[in-house]
């Protein structure tokens, strides 16, 4: 620990370097929190530890849920590109390899900058250095080929690498499913999808794309074992009993070369805890947090949290905290008014409330509805298996049955999102001010297939189908995200939403648009009663289809 | 198996999302005494990964593989010796023409041998 | 007193189990069984353990293996996870080589 006496300390103080604000960490909600400060007027600067900004950002390639001011249907590394944009614009000076190594008393932090260390003072100090991984040990967990869902990230779509050829994914929290997704689009194949909870922990949604992959869940499973002797070649798992315990006799094998873990995140908190910054152990919000009030300022004043180090939740939400903990450090230091940041900060939570909010806001942690919103039914084979069943989906408001061409939006859980209602220019798609509420399609309204709800849903949750395509036929226009992307006239296989195999497709339309922003539309004509069950389409294997 | 060369299958030609995704210019590296390739600037460990290199070191005190864990610089379990320096952390250190990347075995090159000299 | 500090009780004897080898400490190699022994040889504190075993003194610090022995000792006390007090938070907030940190510029 450093210690000044008081005479250098005057000194160190009077040469030291000083910034109005310094952000640690320049992922979302560091960028959104210096981006914030300097455009009032402060002089910001961000240290991150990395080579790179954005946090997890840029690893990100789905689609944002949310509303339009979330950046709701913008990929996650686009989001990433306009918030450096607007740092850089805003005059945010952001210094990567820089690790911020201790933060002292007055505000005083060390850093690392290559082969030496800065003592610098910030007025403020905004800490968002984000969250880490949680580790779940097994046997054979520290043989090469067991990696964490970040790292299988990284590889993927920073580097172009492919973490494996045959995967198994641990955790069904948004993380493992949107990890599986990506791993499929990368070119791997995801075994098995295995969590020791009886329920599916991440959205409907992201499951079901999986499910209609052929990708099984394994729910009340536990892995027991990575097999190998210097490299993983295969895995076990095990159902478990309601206390978490492997229940004999029901050992499953998987030939595999990868086990990747997403079994949660945890703040990175440990910075402020050294700052003297009041801490409580909250295991809604991930871990160990600092006591924050509502603008982010912990028990140190002028000392903020901002992003997953102060609770666990998504990018959306980091980015507006950190907006939130930028205003008030703003007006801490006298750079704008009582009155002008009275109204941003009303802004601010209004866009905030918005996210958090349904089945998956973070006040409902641990709590499993029944019902929805609306007062359906909440699906327990979503939950569990990953799908809705046939006769299920029939009951929700955006599944209408209407001759001719029309979309059919299989969303079944309240989650804040209405990106296919601004799609439709024809008014086909309602979600209502309420954007919790799941997407009713209108009877009334003319479809013109022009796929624009398709494209727009995040969830890949909406389908054009046309019951009467001809007399035998019917035809459905899914999202693919896939290479190779199939031709016109290639001739494959329907699945359903379990991922079986239905019947024999055949491609009657490909359409691709910078307006779909990577999400191609492939229409299949199928048999006429698979109108409501095809949902996926699996060309033939190469070899058979050259026959 | 390792390969000298590229091996294409563990790289991503083309990503239905993010297209080509843009590498350096190709360079020779040595490995344990190989020469191999990988493009410049990308980590050590992205780069002997798509040459299908599991195992980065040993450990000190049960002489257990470890390889590629986090990929961030958080774990290091990718640690080499890289141009004599062990603990080197592969998944953040780029590849540069001539570099040479060994197995580390504890902290030491192989049989607690003198590292190789740049 | 503080249940956690209350060394007069008893938590039984060490009694071995199946996973006592499963690496929980990756850097410095500790297993599973090591930290249960050590909370049975009287180290009721994250500190007290990390100091004996160094786990969480390796090159990560902690950053892999504090949540997991956190847990065990926890269990292995009979105390709940969130009462007991994680190691303490210092400089340097990630390993650095001594001629750096003396390299104040």
């Amino acid at each position: 620990m450093y210690r000044h006496s008081t005479a250098s300390a005057q000194r160190t103080v009077a040469v030291m370097k000083r910034y109005d604000l310094i952000v640690v960490g320049a992922g979302p909600s560091g960028l959104s929190a210096a981006t914030e400060a300097a455009e009032s007027g402060m002089k910001v600067v961000v240290f991150d530890e990395n080579s790179r900004p954005g946090g997890q950002l840029f690893k990100q390639i789905h689609k944002f849920f949310g509303s339009k001011e979330h950046h709701a249907k913008v990929r996650g590394f686009h989001i990433g590109e306009e918030l450096l944009r607007e740092a850089a614009a805003a005059g945010v000076e952001v210094e990567l390899d820089a690790a911020v190594i201790g933060i002292y008393e007055n505000k005083e932090i060390t850093v690392r900058k290559a082969e030496h260390i800065e003592h610098l003072k910030g007025d403020t100090i905004i800490v968002a250095t984000g969250a880490s991984e949680n580790m779940v040990p097994f046997e054979g967990w520290d043989l090469p080929g067991v990696i964490g869902a970040g790292a299988a990230q990284t590889m993927m779509n920073l580097h172009g690498v492919k973490p494996g050829q045959r995967i198994l994914m641990l955790g069904s929290g948004n993380v493992g499913l949107v990890v599986s997704f990506q791993l499929l689009q990368a070119g791997c194949e995801v075994v098995a999808l295995a969590d020791a909870a009886p329920t599916i922990g991440g959205y409907g949604v992201h499951a079901s794309k999986l499910a209609r992959c052929g990708v099984p869940f394994y729910l009340s499973h536990t892995i027991t074992k990575a097999e190998g002797s210097d490299r993983v070649t295969g895995a076990a798992i095990s159902e478990v009993d309601d206390k978490f315990r492997p229940i004999k006799g029901t050992e499953e094998h998987f030939d595999v070369d990868t086990i990747c873990i997403a079994v949660g995140l945890s703040p990175m908190s440990q910075l402020l805890k050294m700052s003297g910054c009041r801490m409580s152990d909250d295991p809604k919000r991930g871990g160990q947090v600092p006591d924050v009030d509502e603008y982010g300022e912990t028990s140190v004043t002028g000392i903020f949290a901002a992003g997953d180090v102060s609770g666990i939740e998504e990018a959306s939400s980091a980015m507006i905290e950190g907006r939130i903990a930028g205003a008030r450090a703003a007006l801490r230091m006298g750079f704008i008014s009582a009155e002008e940041e009275s109204a941003r900060q009303k802004s601010f939570s209004a866009d905030l409330a918005g996210l958090r909010r349904g089945m998956f806001a973070p006040g409902s942690k641990g709590r499993m509805p029944e019902k929805t919103e609306e007062g359906l039914d909440i699906s327990v084979n979503l939950l569990t298996k990953g799908y809705l069943s046939d006769d299920e989906v029939t009951k929700y408001p955006g599944v209408v049955k209407k001759k001719g061409l029309h979309p059919v939006i299989e969303c079944s859980q309240n989650i804040p999102c209405d990106p296919c209602q601004d799609a439709c220019r024809f008014n086909c798609i309602k979600v209502g001010n309420d954007i919790t509420l799941l997407p009713q399609v209108d009877m009334g309204s003319e479809c013109t297939g022009c796929g624009m709800c398709v494209a727009s849903c995040s969830g890949q949750a909406i389908f054009l189908v046309n019951e009467d395509y001809d007399d035998r036929s019917a035809s459905v226009t899914l999202p693919y995200e896939f290479l190779p992307l199939p031709r016109t006239g290639d001739s494959g296989f329907a699945r359903g939403r379990s991922g079986e195999r239905l019947c024999t497709a055949e491609v009657i339309d490909v359409k691709t648009s910078p307006a779909y922003d990577k999400t191609n539309l492939l229409t299949i004509r199928v048999p006429k009663d698979m109108a409501m069950k095809a949902r996926f389409y699996e060309p033939l294997p190469a070899r058979e289809a050259d026959a | 198996m390792i390969g000298e060369t590229m091996d294409n299958d563990r790289r991503i030609a083309e990503h239905p999302v993010l297209g080509t995704i843009e590498k350096g210019r190709l360079v020779s590296f040595s490995f344990d005494g190989r020469t191999v390739e990988g493009y410049e600037g990308e980590p050590i460990a992205e780069a002997l990964k798509a040459l299908g290199v599991m195992v980065h070191r040993y450990t000190a005190k049960k002489n257990r593989p470890r390889g590629i864990f986090c990929a961030i610089g958080r774990c290091t379990d990718c640690v080499m010796i890289v141009n004599g320096v062990p603990n080197t952390r592969t998944c953040i250190t780029p590849v540069q023409e001539g570099i040479i990347v060994q197995t580390q075995y504890g902290v030491s090159a192989k049989d607690g041998g003198s590292h190789e000299k740049i | 007193m503080n249940e956690v500090n209350d060394r007069s009780r008893d938590i039984g004897e060490f009694v071995p189990q199946a996973d006592d080898d499963m690496i929980i400490c990756r850097c410095e190699e500790i297993t599973k069984g090591e930290i249960r022994r050590a909370v049975h040889d009287g180290m009721w504190t994250i500190t007290e353990i990390r100091r004996f075993l160094r786990c969480g003194m390796g090159l990560c610090q902690g950053q892999t293996c504090a949540r997991l022995v956190k847990d065990i000792a926890a269990r292995e006390c009979g105390v709940p996870y969130s009462s007991l007090e994680p190691a303490t938070s210092r400089a340097p907030m990630r390993a650095a080589e001594m001629k750096i940190l003396a390299n104040e510029k």
